[in-house]
């Protein structure tokens, strides 16, 4: 006896979309400052009594240019670790432009992080075009290398989605980080660093206390259910016993147990009837519950030539089917 | 360093008839420019950065300097230099200095300068004025809702040169 069993590619449970909730880990919030290439400028202005009279005067003005600050953040949006299996996988993120003039930033995204269980393939960066917080296809843009983004104005945040593969093949349960990382166009460094003259509104560009560089992790973690098949049979003689004689009555019972994390699609287990025997017509059931012989609209049928057939569809990992019938020996 | 560069000080100055539009807010009436002959006072204007050094030993130390690079957040010193190059004294000296836009009156200033927050109608210390918040209500006016500093010396005899200053935060 063979028993077989047909599934699709297994799938994770928990696709839904990521929660927009931004996680700000860093504290310096000097997005509201006055924009790079503001003037300040200073006058005095006195009045006073002399001998001719009431007089006013005004000092010199003196005038000092702001410089563009460059600070970036970049916080994961994904509240837990995604929830995936072999296939793509779209992690995101929220970029925001921390500096006080206009900026775009570089983005690079490294699969390999150390202690990863497995390392997925990224296949492309793309930005929220149409700011819904979920990635489309042929709607949001996909960056072209050097992937950078538009320039940001001061304050101004960017959804990023990270568009990956996982391979087949992993463990339930394993897990991978991918790392982002923005960097400001106009260069980074440690804090003080002075591009002379690169600054917006023609003074010049100096890296802040973020380094002008941000860098976020996006966690996976495989949701891999998979399925065991056990088959059992009983036997009934006509006498009573439990002999295979002629007219004895096998019961076969076989058990489904999908275990694992997430689901599993359209889940179908068939099975022959064996050689020497002879199906018991109106027996197929499912979890106690018959099921008619014909391929009908329930989920089994039944016939001598085609052997037992039930569809379980989709089954949810941590659960159980058996599946039973009654075949007659000839 | 670029700091010379940064530094931009137009040199326009002193006769009444050409006070540059920027300090005209300030409440004193203005007299019609009369053929007077040049103030024997004369005010100069500069601006400094605050820079903060930490040594090795952890202690903080700061000192002003040329504002070189600055970005939102940075502390500078606008100071005002005043000078009676005259043979008489003169009274009632009154400085006013409306705020640029783009500062805020740091929250170490002396609590006793006198400051207004509506644009120069009204003076006191900061700690005497109101200001109206967004909700419409009246609440207890804070550095960054000053508008003007101004000083007020009663005297100045020739040959005497002084100081004023504020600190401020760029915005």
């Amino acid at each position: 006896m063979d028993t077989k069993l047909a599934l699709h590619p297994i799938r994770a449970g928990s696709l839904s979309a990521p929660i927009a909730l931004a996680v700000f880990l860093s504290s310096p919030a000097l997005a509201e400052g006055v924009d790079a290439g503001t003037l300040i400028e200073n006058t005095a202005q006195a009045t006073y009594e002399d001998a001719s009279g009431s007089r006013t005067i005004s000092s010199n003005t003196v005038t000092v240019r702001v410089d563009e600050l460059l600070d970036v953040t970049l916080s994961p949006l994904d509240t837990s670790a995604l929830e995936v299996g072999p296939g793509d996988a779209v992690l995101t993120f929220e970029l925001t432009n921390k500096g006080n003039g206009p900026e775009s930033f570089e983005l690079v995204a490294n699969p390999a992080v150390a202690g990863n269980d497995f390392d997925v393939t990224i296949d492309a960066l793309a930005v929220d075009s149409n700011g819904n917080g979920t990635y489309d296809p042929g709607v949001d843009e996909i960056l072209a290398a050097p992937e950078t983004t538009r320039e940001l104005a001061a304050g101004e945040a960017l959804t990023i989605f990270v568009l990956s593969t996982v391979p087949d093949g992993i463990a339930d349960g394993s897990e991978t980080d991918v790392e982002l990382t923005a960097n400001a166009a106009t260069g980074t460094g440690a804090a003080g660093t002075v591009f002379a003259g690169e600054g917006d509104g023609g003074g010049d560009a100096i890296v802040g206390t973020t380094g002008a560089s941000a860098l976020a992790l996006g966690q996976l973690q495989a949701g891999i259910a998979s399925v065991d098949l056990t088959k059992a049979v009983s036997l009934a003689d006509p006498f009573g016993g439990s002999s295979a004689v002629p007219g004895s009555i096998a019961s076969f019972t076989i058990t489904a147990d999908v275990s694992g994390s997430g689901s599993v699609e359209d889940l179908v287990v068939s099975d022959a009837i064996p050689d020497g025997t002879t199906y018991a017509a109106g027996t197929l059931a499912l979890d106690g519950a018959k099921l008619s012989d014909p391929s009908d609209a329930d989920a089994g049928s039944a016939s001598d030539a085609d052997g037992v057939r039930v569809d379980l569809g989709d089954v949810a990992a941590g659960t159980s089917h058996a599946i039973t019938f009654d075949v007659i020996v000839n | 360093m670029k700091i010379i560069v940064k530094a931009m000080v137009s040199l326009a100055v002193f006769a009444a008839a050409s006070t540059p539009v920027a300090a005209q807010e300030a409440a004193a009436p203005r007299e019609e420019p009369k053929a007077a002959p040049a103030s024997p006072v004369t005010l100069s204007g500069e601006v400094k950065a605050v820079r903060t050094m930490v040594d090795a030993d952890g202690t903080e130390t700061t000192e002003l300097v040329e504002p070189g690079v600055i970005v939102p957040g940075d502390r500078l010193i606008f100071g005002t230099n005043y000078a009676n190059n005259g043979a008489e004294a003169v009274t009632d000296f009154v400085v006013t200095n409306p705020l640029p836009d783009a500062v805020r009156l740091a929250p170490d200033a002396d609590p006793a300068l006198v400051v207004s927050v509506d644009a120069g109608k009204t003076w006191g210390t900061l700690g005497e004025l109101t200001a109206t918040g967004d909700d419409g209500a009246t609440r207890p006016a804070t550095h960054g809702d000053v508008t003007h500093v101004r000083w007020t010396l009663e005297r100045i005899a020739p040959g005497e040169t002084g100081r004023l200053e504020y600190p401020a935060i760029i915005r």
